[in-house]
């Protein structure tokens, strides 16, 4: 088990590798639009349109020798150093951490609400399979998956400020968690349900299926012929085993929570890595962009390796040699 | 007509073996059997039928140019001052006039969704293209030789997988001012990597087949070998993906639109939902036009495809 952890590791900062040198390859094959379009931004009385471009190779370090290129930017990435912002001319890092705050708490709120949400609903709907309420229950899971989780943020938004009379709190007076959770949690509420609700969809989905296979194994029908209860058939011998396989696949949906919050977050005005990401795309500020790109897909093939972990932890079967 | 006991027995041996038979039912009792046991689905077929009309026919079908502002300005506004309370408000209710109603700049809303299904379709049917061109060529090369090549690329797409589509995409905006082009490529792109499993694994259980061990007895080259025995036994496989993809494409280029980062002509859905999501308690009707099409479309798509999957492959599991 030691030796698979190790091993993975060692292959994840291959891959953080992959991303970084992608990155890296991305900015030069797309040199010309990419600087033009950098320097139109920047362009003053004072300086001409070539002396821009100049001024922008010159930032990113487009000017040396490409070999000395990437191994200070690969050097730089494991020192913690991300480059400056164009715009702000702050170390990208430094504003990161700000940022990484909001995104992960909204990440795992969602989680926490798919989860409570999905888990009950997805073994009712096992249980009484081929029933009416089955069937809603479906209906609905499949509803939310076809919804785009952004359109139905916006008619919560309009709903809950035409009838209720209540809107999230401003962007401007945004409060971290541990600082004021009451206002904190306002602002967070409609995109984790949001959010949630979507993510909530898919795993509900996945328990059921499980739920199935295992409800049908020679070990269940033992439990029913002893004359256990319902329920403790159900919570200690299916359960159990049904929701090894639902855990990997919270664990493949991080990616997707990523990419949906990034909308969710622009739609919320939630001051995460999302909003911080199109602002930055907005303003061609490239460093940023790179930044939380880098940033995300380390965070998440880590994330990805304490779930593999989980995994064999918990189901004895499991063993990666 | 019935002869012999045995003709008879292989008679109902091959009805057996298809699972839907052509021959048995003919195509409208295939049809028939579809609608029967699969409401939800021949919905989703005919949202898609007619997101399809609208975008063939949209010259014809969207009543107004997709431009055209239907707001007069007032007389005393001058083009270089920008306060808008000199300009008449463009934003009208829906009418007879104006079935979805105007958006803030006097654009027909429903002469704009009806162009964006034109948009919405053909960039996700360029992605859907790119995607299963570059993932049949990708799944068939790397379930064909397997090995040390397979190894690799799988590893290579396992790594695409695990990043965020969405990053994916932003990083394309950030390097270049996409056009349609580029968006259809990128979008294909994170879509390779579903299309290209599934291939993998049909194809894996294609090679195996006698025909093609026969073809290769014969002295194939690998290239005939895979374009002409293999290829065409994943036909129905790349199907499937073709309809089930399509909502998942459809979304994210809503989504990037919305976000402001998609080209902004010709008009799209995602963009009508942010513009309109400004004034949305004053008029929401730009906001609902867009938003409803985005919601159609993906439910849509998703629903037919999923009817389509299990009943032409019940095999396949999308995840």
């Amino acid at each position: 088990m030691q030796q698979y952890i190790v091993r993975r590791a060692l292959l994840n900062v291959v891959v953080i590798f992959l991303v970084i040198t992608a990155v890296f390859i991305g900015l030069r094959v797309t040199p010309g639009d990419f600087a033009v379009r950098q320097a139109a931004s920047q362009v003053t009385d004072a300086r001409t349109m070539d002396e821009a471009i100049a001024v922008v190779r010159h930032d990113l370090g487009l000017d040396r020798p490409i070999l000395e290129q990437y191994g200070s930017f690969v050097a730089d990435f494991f020192r913690g150093d991300l480059g400056d912002s164009f715009s702000t001319k702050q170390p990208v890092m430094a504003e990161l951490k700000d940022r990484l705050a909001p995104s992960v708490e909204l990440a795992i709120l969602q989680i926490l609400i798919a989860v409570v949400v999905a888990v009950p609903v997805g073994i009712l709907s096992a249980v009484r399979q081929d029933t009416w309420l089955d069937y809603i229950l479906r209906f609905f899971a499949i509803f939310w998956l076809g919804v785009p989780s952004f359109f139905v943020g916006i008619l919560l938004l309009y709903a809950l400020a035409r009838w209720a009379h209540w809107s999230p709190p401003s962007p401007a007076g945004y409060q971290d968690f541990f600082g004021n959770p009451w206002v904190n949690l306002q602002a967070m509420v409609l995109p984790a349900v949001v959010g949630g609700l979507a993510v909530g969809a898919i795993i509900m989905r996945f328990l059921r299926s499980q739920l199935l296979e295992v409800l049908h194994q020679d070990y269940v029908r033992t439990a029913w012929s002893k004359g256990l209860r319902e329920r403790t058939v159900i919570t200690r011998h299916a359960l159990k085993n049904a929701l090894i396989p639902v855990l990997t696949v919270v664990g493949l949906l991080l990616a997707t929570v990523a990419s949906v919050n990034v909308v969710l977050e622009v739609l919320f005005n939630l001051p995460g890595l999302g909003l911080y990401v199109v602002n930055a795309i907005k303003l061609n500020d490239y460093p940023v962009v790179q930044g939380v790109v880098v940033l995300i897909a380390t965070g998440l093939v880590f994330v990805n390796l304490l779930v593999d972990v989980a995994y064999a932890w918990l189901d004895p079967r499991i063993r990666y040699g | 007509m019935l002869t012999g006991r045995q003709e008879v027995g292989l008679e109902v041996l091959v009805a057996a073996q298809e699972p839907y038979a052509v021959r048995e039912l003919g195509w409208l009792g295939l049809l028939g059997r579809f609608i029967r046991h699969k409401p939800l689905g021949t919905f989703g077929i005919g949202v898609v039928l007619v997101l399809s009309l609208a975008a063939g026919a949209a010259p014809w079908l969207s009543r107004y140019d997709a431009e055209e502002t239907f707001y007069k300005t007032n007389p005393a506004y001058q083009p270089g001052t920008f306060e808008p309370e000199q300009k008449l408000d463009g934003r009208s209710g829906p009418s007879w006039k104006h079935w979805f109603g105007t958006d803030q700049g006097g654009r027909d809303n429903y002469a704009r969704v009806v162009w964006g299904a034109r948009r919405s379709l053909g960039v996700s049917l360029g992605a859907l293209l790119f995607a299963i061109i570059f993932g049949t060529a990708i799944g068939t090369v790397s379930g064909y030789f397997r090995g040390w090549l397979d190894m690799f690329l799988q590893r290579i797409m396992d790594c695409i997988q695990a990043f965020p589509a969405m990053l994916i995409l932003l990083l394309l905006v950030a390097l270049t001012e996409p056009n349609l082009v580029t968006l259809s490529m990128g979008l294909g792109f994170v879509a390779l990597t579903g299309v290209q499993r599934i291939i993998r694994s049909a194809v894996l259980t294609a090679r195996e087949e006698p025909h093609v061990e026969a073809a290769r007895a014969i002295g194939c080259s690998h290239l005939r070998l895979m374009a002409v025995h293999i290829l065409p036994n994943v036909a129905t496989p790349i199907i499937v993906v073709f309809s089930i993809g399509l909502g998942s494409i459809i979304l994210a280029e809503a989504s990037l639109a919305f976000l402001g980062l998609a080209p902004i002509e010709p008009p799209s859905w995602g963009m009508m939902l942010d513009e309109g999501r400004g004034y949305m308690t004053n008029q929401p009707s730009t906001m609902l036009a867009g938003g409803l099409a985005i919601t159609l479309a993906v439910l849509g798509f998703n629903l037919a495809g999923d009817a389509l999957r299990d009943f032409l492959d019940p095999r396949i599991r999308l995840q």
